[in-house]
């Protein structure tokens, strides 16, 4: 049957990149439909039980900078929060929470079930509705059709999904669910450049066969920090620590003996996994000269005993399994609730994508999450809100949106996945963007939130708090610029206490503040020094600034060197085949790449500057011709 | 066009030629030309000018035009400087606009800028892109033969040196929950400093830098009798005039300079050395002895009839040991002997006949060889002049990283600026490519 009513956008799957892009719909004021296989398990958090970390935390502020949920629903489920690098400067710091996964679940639940304009509905999706190259619905197990102006598709795992435990491997979405076998044969058959990848998990163990005695415990940071810009450490529920331990010899001995067994070591699996999250029996075999590895002993919430052991990754047969995680310090005695599997699946290479997250094949169809060769709920997370916002921008007729390397991790995210594609699951680092000193987690809001606000997807109390941040910073910047430090008024104490030495000419505060050892807390303490601003957030945000304001002069330089690039769009049908001088191998890779500006050619790989010249005589030529025409 | 760009290049034709120009493009060069002539020139007039060093010294006289923005060849401010033709003295005119922060010019890159800035017209379009295509084939040719041997060598190492210590930071800054502190176990500032000699050893060796500025110093030995002005006539030959000093610089009477392939050769003639008790003589001498202890080759001149004189032996016990020394046995013809050049344990001896010429070509290459310099067409100039302004670069992002210790991300950001300057030379290197290096290297990841 046709569903009597028509949505703007339909969002397929509830998982991280699922429910961000499902919410952003609807806080545009469209239609918004989100079609799970299963309630229950909207907002699962289907590996490691923590949200956050180096480049990932970064992401997760930008998402809650545009609106986004993970932030907040982190800060109602989190029960360990870290600030990691803490020791380092502000641009490589980043938040870590361990999460209980009830909790988190319940936290999305409730923000999709309160948010005006988005509906859910339960059913597996088996097909597209296309009219030409151009998608207007789908249609689900029972042959429902729902008609959507553009569909958002966010399969995870999902797609042609296969579980690997030893030597027997069964089809299934992830362990427990059923795979989406006939989507996968769809998305085959429309000739979409599909992919294999493989991830996995360690094995749950019961955290009462646990001897934490004889690990090392790993306090949360007191205080808590927060994880969204508009959250507190009051939401977050009771904190529990985690744990480490380690492997050793005997344990890599078992490993070693049941090579025999594993299907990454016969073959059996194809797909390629991350490196930087490698099975222990990769890391066993690849780093044969270490005798040990760490295991972080991570809770899986407060209302379960159930703990994830974080470094044991592993699809070995589950007697194996029982013998390795019994040889570990403190795992003596354990009782595995849950075997770790290897799961692979289907991706569309990133490279068929535009930078708005929409397939370059289908009109209105939109790809974030996993289904983009990527790995992370964060990673996922990002992209499900920018495909929502496009996907929305799209029916409302609007240009499409993206942010700009120098401007988000986001943007650094969806320009290496479209421009470069993937060779492994795509994760998100620090050393990935080269504007890293200007993409701070603490400056996410002020990155985002105008351009979110803009689009329609920041809400009223988010846009009064960040008003009220941006100006007080302003205001204070504008003070410390104002006020002068008089050396013959200035006490040696203090000049000592708070400069380190006197100073020999007047400064402004601001001068002052720029100085790598001066504090702003310690700045205000001079008896000139007026009064300071109260708000921590905003005296730290006018610190970080200070301190960084060179560097990141510098690095706005070298974007505006670049910029006059990413204005020049290259037309998506061009054939490079006729542009004049290019030599073959140009040709064969702008083809495969169709990069949607110059800016964009220029970060292929093997793309060089010849050619790109070689691009902008071509594009100039086509425009004076078009020029030419318009005259006669 | 982003407004800080500038771009130069030698618009001539190398070797000979009376007057050489080197054209300048940007948004705008009014500082530019305050810097590099003292003024800023009336639009479109030849107006007579100093080309001043950083110090205010005269690099040379000449013809500066003005042509700012828009009516110019480019369409941009564009300064072209019309000088005395000589090699030498038009790459150290250059050396100077790219001291001022000008980038040598792609290949092409001025007609590109005049097609993009409307200046052509739609049928030249065609043609622009073969010229574009054409020099960047020519360039990559060049580029790779002035990347061989040593000089290559030593870059390879310098930059494997500086990606192991930007792997190192990296993950330091990426994984900080491992086990072990990347940067405390290895030593950063230590890794630091051995790059930074690596890259002093690069510039050693390819000379360059120096040579564009100063030529090969040359100490001549040899008794009034051996040849020594035909040598020096057959060397200069039809290549290019002998360089005349310009206003501003003394005169140096027991030099004498030659070019050959755009490298100045500075013999210092030793003929003037011996006992005096002349005051004035003695100050002339006492300045010849410390031009010998700057030389980079010291050239005996013998007859290869009479064998080596008395004097030669004196005057060779006496220069600085490390000095390489080229023995030339002259007059060959007249034994009927064949030219030829026969090396060991750091002594060249080249047979030869100044008068007939024959084996005069062995003294040549052998002479720019020691300069290090390897022939080549004329884009080797322009392909090592962005390989020094790209070491350059480097170098001041690495002093800078030295400075930041304890801010590892600033040290990182340096390190960062220091490998893109060097990838006009290696090509890129990707973030990518580093955290490859990173995961192969270390077990990295819950």
């Amino acid at each position: 049957m046709l569903y009597p009513s028509q949505f703007d956008v339909i969002v397929i799957g509830g998982g991280h990149a699922g429910t961000e892009a499902a919410l952003v719909g609807a806080r545009m004021g469209l239609k918004t439909l989100l079609l799970t296989h299963n309630i229950e398990t909207l907002g699962q958090m289907s590996c490691n039980p923590s949200i956050g970390g180096i480049g990932k935390g970064h992401l997760v502020k930008e998402v809650d900078a545009l609106g986004g949920a993970m932030a907040a629903a982190t800060d109602e489920a989190g029960i360990q929060f870290r600030i990691l690098n803490s020791s380092k400067g502000p641009a490589v710091r980043a938040t870590r929470a361990q999460a209980d996964r009830v909790l988190y679940r319940q936290a999305i639940r409730r923000r999709l079930e309160n948010q005006p304009n988005l509906w859910l509905f339960q059913q597996a999706v088996d097909d597209l509705i296309l009219e030409q190259d151009r998608v207007v619905g789908v249609v689900t197990q029972l042959g429902l059709r729902f008609r959507a102006r553009s569909v958002v598709l966010t399969a995870g795992t999902f797609l042609a999904g296969l579980v690997h435990v030893g030597q027997s491997n069964y089809p299934a979405g992830r362990a427990g669910d059923p795979p989406s076998i006939t989507l996968a044969q769809r998305l085959r058959e429309l000739q979409l450049p599909v992919k294999r990848f493989k991830t996995g998990t360690p094995p749950r163990i019961d955290g009462r066969s646990l001897d934490y005695s004889v690990m090392v415990e790993q306090p949360g940071d007191d205080p808590a920090p927060a994880f969204s810009f508009l959250g507190s450490s009051a939401q977050h529920p009771r904190q529990l620590p985690c744990w480490i331990t380690q492997t050793n010899l005997r344990t890599h001995d078992i490993i070693r003996g049941g090579l025999d067994r594993s299907p990454l070591y016969t073959g059996v699996i194809e797909g390629v996994g991350p490196r930087y999250c490698p099975s222990i029996e990769d890391k066993i075999m690849r780093f044969s000269g270490k005798d040990s590895h760490q295991i972080f002993v991570e809770p899986e919430g407060l209302s379960t005993h159930e703990i994830y052991p974080n470094g044991i990754s592993t699809s070995l047969p589950f007697d194996v399994q029982v013998e390795l995680v019994r040889s570990i310090r403190g795992f003596e005695n354990a009782h595995i609730t849950r075997p770790g599997y290897a799961i692979e699946y289907d991706f569309f290479d990133p490279l068929g994508l535009k930078n708005s997250l929409e397939t370059k094949a289908i009109q209105g169809l939109f790809f974030a999450g996993q289904i983009n060769g990527t790995t992370g709920y964060e990673e996922a997370a990002a992209q499900g809100i920018l495909a929502g916002i496009n996907a929305g921008l799209s029916v409302q007729g609007k240009e499409a949106w993206h942010p700009s390397r120098d401007q988000a991790y986001l943007g650094v995210m969806v320009d290496d996945l479209v421009t470069r594609g993937v060779v492994e699951p795509y994760r998100m680092f620090t050393s990935r963007a080269e504007y890293r000193l200007m993409l701070r987690e603490d400056n996410a809001d002020l990155r985002l939130t105008e351009a979110g606000r803009r689009l329609g997807v920041v809400d009223d109390v988010r846009w009064q708090s960040f008003e009220e941040k941006s100006e007080a910073i302003a205001r204070e910047q504008e003070r410390l610029k104002s006020v002068w430090v008089n050396p013959k008024l200035l006490p040696q104490e203090d000049a000592e206490r708070v400069l380190g030495k006197g100073i020999e000419r007047e400064y402004s505060l601001l001068d002052l503040l720029r100085r790598p050892d001066v504090s702003y807390r310690d700045l205000m303490t001079l008896p000139s020094a007026g009064v300071g601003v109260g708000d921590s957030k905003v005296a730290e945000q006018v610190e970080i600034q200070a301190k960084y304001q060179g560097y990141i002069a510098r690095q706005q330089e070298e974007v505006a060197r670049h910029q006059h690039y990413e204005a020049m769009v290259l037309p998506l049908g061009l054939d490079y085949c006729e542009v004049h001088g290019l030599s073959i191998e140009a040709q064969q890779k702008l083809n495969q790449h169709k990069p949607e500006t110059l800016g964009q050619a220029g970060r292929i790989s093997g793309v060089t500057p010849a050619t790109i010249s070689l691009l902008l005589v071509y594009l100039k030529r086509s425009q004076n011709m078009s020029d030419h025409k318009k005259i006669a | 066009m982003p407004s800080t760009d500038v771009i130069a290049a030698i618009a001539t034709a190398p070797g000979r030629g009376g007057i050489g120009v080197v054209r300048i493009s940007g948004e705008d060069l009014r500082d530019f030309s305050q810097n590099l002539l003292g003024k800023i020139s009336a639009p479109r007039v030849a107006t007579l000018s100093y080309f001043l060093a950083a110090d205010g010294e005269v690099i040379d006289q000449g013809i500066a035009l003005y042509f700012p923005v828009p009516y110019s060849y480019t369409g941009q401010d564009v300064l072209e400087l019309q000088g005395h033709g000589g090699d030498a003295v038009l790459r150290r005119l250059l050396g100077r606009c790219l001291e001022l922060g000008a980038r040598p010019a792609e290949p092409g890159e001025f007609t590109r800028l005049a097609f993009l800035n409307d200046k052509m017209d739609l049928a030249q379009a065609e043609s622009v892109a073969d010229l574009i295509d054409a020099a960047t084939s020519e360039a990559a040719k060049t580029a790779m033969r002035s990347l061989r041997g040593e000089f290559s060598h030593a870059i390879h190492q310098l930059v494997d040196a500086l990606i192991n210590l930007r792997m190192l930071v990296e993950a330091t800054l990426d994984f900080p929950e491992e086990e072990i502190d990347f940067l405390e176990e290895s030593n950063a500032l230590n890794q630091l400093a051995v790059i930074n000699a690596q890259l002093d050893k690069v510039f050693r060796q390819a000379k360059q830098g120096n040579l564009l500025r100063e030529g090969l110093h040359i100490v001549l030995i040899g008794q009034p009798n051996v040849g020594k002005s035909s040598l020096l006539n057959q060397l200069a030959g039809e290549e290019v005039a002998i360089v005349t000093p310009v206003a501003g610089t003394t005169r140096d009477a027991i030099r004498q300079h030659i070019e050959i392939e755009g490298v100045v050769l500075h013999f210092i003639d030793t003929a003037g050395l011996r006992d005096t008790d002349d005051e004035v003589e003695k100050i002339g001498i006492a300045h010849t002895w410390s031009a010998i202890h700057q030389a980079n080759v010291a050239v005996l001149l013998i007859d290869a009839a009479k064998g080596i004189a008395p004097a030669d032996l004196e005057i060779i016990a006496k220069l600085p040991p490390d000095l390489p020394l080229l023995r030339i046995f002259n007059k060959v013809d007249l034994l009927g002997q064949e030219p030829r050049m026969v090396a060991a344990d750091g002594i060249a001896d080249i047979y030869l006949s100044a008068k007939t010429g024959a084996g005069i070509d062995l003294l040549h290459e052998h002479l720019l060889r020691v300069a290090g310099w390897q022939t080549g067409g004329e884009g080797v100039f322009m392909a090592r002049a962005r390989h020094l302004s790209a070491l350059r670069e480097a170098g001041e992002r690495l002093n800078l990283a030295a400075a930041c210790e304890g801010r590892v991300e600033f040290f990182a950001e340096e390190l960062r600026l220091a490998q893109n300057a060097l990838s006009s030379i290696t090509g890129e290197f990707t973030s990518d490519d580093l955290l490859g290096e990173i995961f192969s290297r270390f077990c990295i990841g819950k």
